[in-house]
């Protein structure tokens, strides 16, 4: 195996690590114990909590901004496609030529919504002023990466390119904002669980309102 | 150690304590998308990007980034991880108390599901561990906790108000045998008062006395401890408000009440139902309800009977955020307004959804910030005006006070009632 695949899989096990650790803190330190009389289903809430609660319609960060909300979609979509890709081609892995072509496509529009989202934040007012350095590497990392997966797709050429950009990312992800990958999940949790403790949540009590 | 170092190391004692996994969940979830921006009065009315709620959370999160993690000790520079110093607190002060009503309405919104409002009352916990808590709002918890109420109204003044109450109720019902009974002990219900009542709206008690006739309740209200509210949830000061907390528990067990039945305010309710459990670590052993959802159990039950017909004007319900959104009473008002008045049409946006008056949070108590806080207003002014009623109810008095600066300020012409004001206007008596 050549030395750069070699290093992105390294970094890739010490991003998992990382992540493993964090992920590890938050169970450690446990779910909420709530003395008060529960009112509703939590169960039910935080199921509702990764699925109805994040139905656009539902989230005003979502159908107050649909170009926004989109290009986040797909961003994400890229990404996750990427990481799968990852790992296929270090098992080298073939591709028949419409599934190659599907895939540059979708990492095409992707990385393209990445780097929407990458102008965005640096001509808004609003979003500049939120902005530190981890929001501008994090989203230039991940693009780059989805950039450098369509390309070796097309060109396996640069491949040594693409580890790195790889590396680069794996390594830098436990730092920075990348860490919601696990941190979405817990405020979900958590969201679902205090909604649905209060009967506010699931769906039912939350007529559409506008 | 000088005195702000000391103050600083209480403050960061609050950001390394964990209860369970949702601080360190919350502190690490924001993605700095600014989505929320738009969720947010104090953004919508004013376009100043301090406001924006993620910029809350960033003041508490950057210090806990820098002191608490390793990227903010090694790299600070990376996400912007600062020190706690008193150009940090003074910022806290002025955007976590006078930019935040804690109405929870970017949390529902959050493209994440960051608990904006936790993460705020975090970070007002630390500056009340530093002592930057504002001196308005501190005055109004410590009324609470030298006199028992937080309008430090004197026994005899309250027993005075309630006995000419007590005597309009008699006329009202035409039955001398009405009465506002006071410390009895075993009833069914202790009911509690917001001290805004006996101090400035006291036709609300009478309204809820006269529900209570209409049901054949058995109920008492307490001049021990009657007092609904907790303002030292608004401080996020732990120690003060378990002594709030601690004296309606020990009244209502005292009084061996099965049921304590909260008035109707907001954050009230949602500091002795959902907070106060939590703040003295036990399950409490009555049932804890708001006036809200027994006015409506009332109803449903047959125990009260209303013509609607009598409140004939077009009538809003405004949604205190700590009741509804954060409260999950959302829909006993409705059906309570169904049956109460004639014309019922709801504001846009509302239920969970709806924005707060802007006089949550403690604003109304932070006179420092009322420029501000009526600013936000223009948002509930015109939500009142589109929805063209002549009556805003809400089931809160602090909303109740808010409301009413709003229809002076904005000329709206509007009444303001609470609901038990508007149900007992509509009861029918057998
Ligand atoms: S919407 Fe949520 S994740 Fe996005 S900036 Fe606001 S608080 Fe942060
Ligand atoms: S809790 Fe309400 S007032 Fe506070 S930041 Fe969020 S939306 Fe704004």
């Amino acid at each position: 195996m050549a030395l750069y695949r070699i290093v992105s899989l390294i970094a890739f096990l010490i991003c998992f690590a990382s992540l493993a650790y964090h992920f590890l803190r938050l169970i450690r330190f446990g779910v909420p114990k709530d003395y008060s009389v529960k009112k509703g289903n939590t169960a039910a809430a935080i199921a509702y909590s990764y699925t109805g609660g994040m139905n656009p319609l539902k989230k005003e960060s979502a159908y107050l901004h649909y170009p926004t909300y989109t290009a986040g979609i797909l961003y994400h979509t890229g990404t996750f496609v990427s990481l799968v890709l990852f790992f296929l081609f270090l098992l080298n892995t073939g591709f028949s030529s419409s599934v190659q072509w599907a895939l540059v496509c979708v990492l095409a529009v992707s990385a393209a919504s990445g780097l929407g989202i990458f102008i965005k934040r640096t001509a808004l007012n609003k979003l500049r002023y939120l902005s530190n350095p981890d929001d501008y590497v994090s989203n230039l990392l991940v693009t780059l990466f989805q950039l450098f997966t369509l390309i070796v797709l097309i060109d396996g050429a640069f491949a040594p390119y693409y580890y790195i950009s790889a590396s680069v990312l794996f390594l830098y992800l436990p730092l920075g904002k990348l860490k919601h990958s696990i941190y979405f999940f817990a405020a979900r949790y958590h969201l679902g669980f205090f909604y649905g403790w209060r009967g506010i949540w699931p769906a039912g009590n939350e007529e559409r309102t506008r | 150690m000088n005195n702000f170092e000391e103050k600083k190391n209480k403050a960061l004692k609050v950001l390394s304590e964990h209860e369970d996994s949702k601080l360190l969940t919350h502190l690490n979830s924001c993605v700095h998308c600014g989505l929320c921006a738009e969720s947010c009065m104090y953004y919508l009315t004013s376009n100043d990007e301090r406001y924006i709620p993620a910029k809350k959370v960033d003041l508490v999160a950057s210090i806990y980034q820098r002191y608490c993690t390793f990227t903010g000790k090694y790299f600070p520079f990376l996400g912007k991880a600062r020190e706690l110093d008193e150009a940090a607190a003074e910022e806290m002060t002025d955007l976590l108390y006078g930019a935040c009503t804690l109405c929870g309405r970017c949390t529902k919104h959050c493209s994440i599901g960051v608990d904006i409002g936790f993460v705020i009352k975090k970070g007002r916990q630390m500056l009340t561990e530093m002592g930057y808590t504002p001196a308005s709002l501190q005055s109004t918890v410590n009324a609470a906790i030298n006199s028992g109420n937080n309008m430090s109204i004197p026994e005899s003044e309250l027993r005075d108000t309630l006995t000419w109450l007590e005597e309009d109720l008699r006329d009202e019902v035409n039955d001398p045998d009405a009465s506002i009974p006071l410390n009895v002990p075993n009833a069914d219900i202790l009911y509690t008062l917001n001290p805004r009542e006996p101090k400035f709206f006291p036709l609300s008690i009478s309204a809820m006395a006269k529900i209570f006739y209409a049901a054949k309740e058995s109920w008492s209200l307490s001049t021990q401890m009657y007092d609904v509210t907790n303002y030292a949830y608004f401080t996020s000061s732990k120690s003060e408000a378990v002594t709030i907390a601690e004296r309606l528990y020990n009244e209502t067990v005292n009084l061996n009440a099965k049921r304590c039945v909260l008035a109707e305010c907001g954050h009230g309710s949602r500091a002795f139902r959902w907070e106060a459990p939590n703040y003295l670590q036990k399950q409490f052993p009555f049932e804890t309800i708001t006036s809200v959802e027994l006015m409506a159990e009332y109803i449903s039950k047959g125990r009260i009977k209303l013509d609607k017909s009598i409140n004939k004007e077009v009538v809003t319900l405004h949604d205190p955020c700590n009741l509804v959104r954060e409260g999950g009473v959302i829909e006993p008002q409705r059906y309570v307004l169904k049956n109460a008045a004639s014309e019922f049409v709801e504001m846009t946006p509302h239920g969970i959804d709806n924005f707060c008056c802007g006089g949550g949070g403690g604003q109304l108590a932070m006179s420092e910030y009322n420029e501000r806080r009526m600013k936000t207003a223009e948002i509930k002014a015109e939500q009142i005006r589109k929805t063209g009623a002549k009556v805003v109810v809400t089931p809160c008095h602090n909303c109740v006070d808010q409301l009413m600066q709003i229809d002076n300020k904005f000329k709206l012409g509007v009444q303001v009632k609470t609901l038990a004001e508007i149900v007992a206007d509509a009861i029918i008596l057998d």
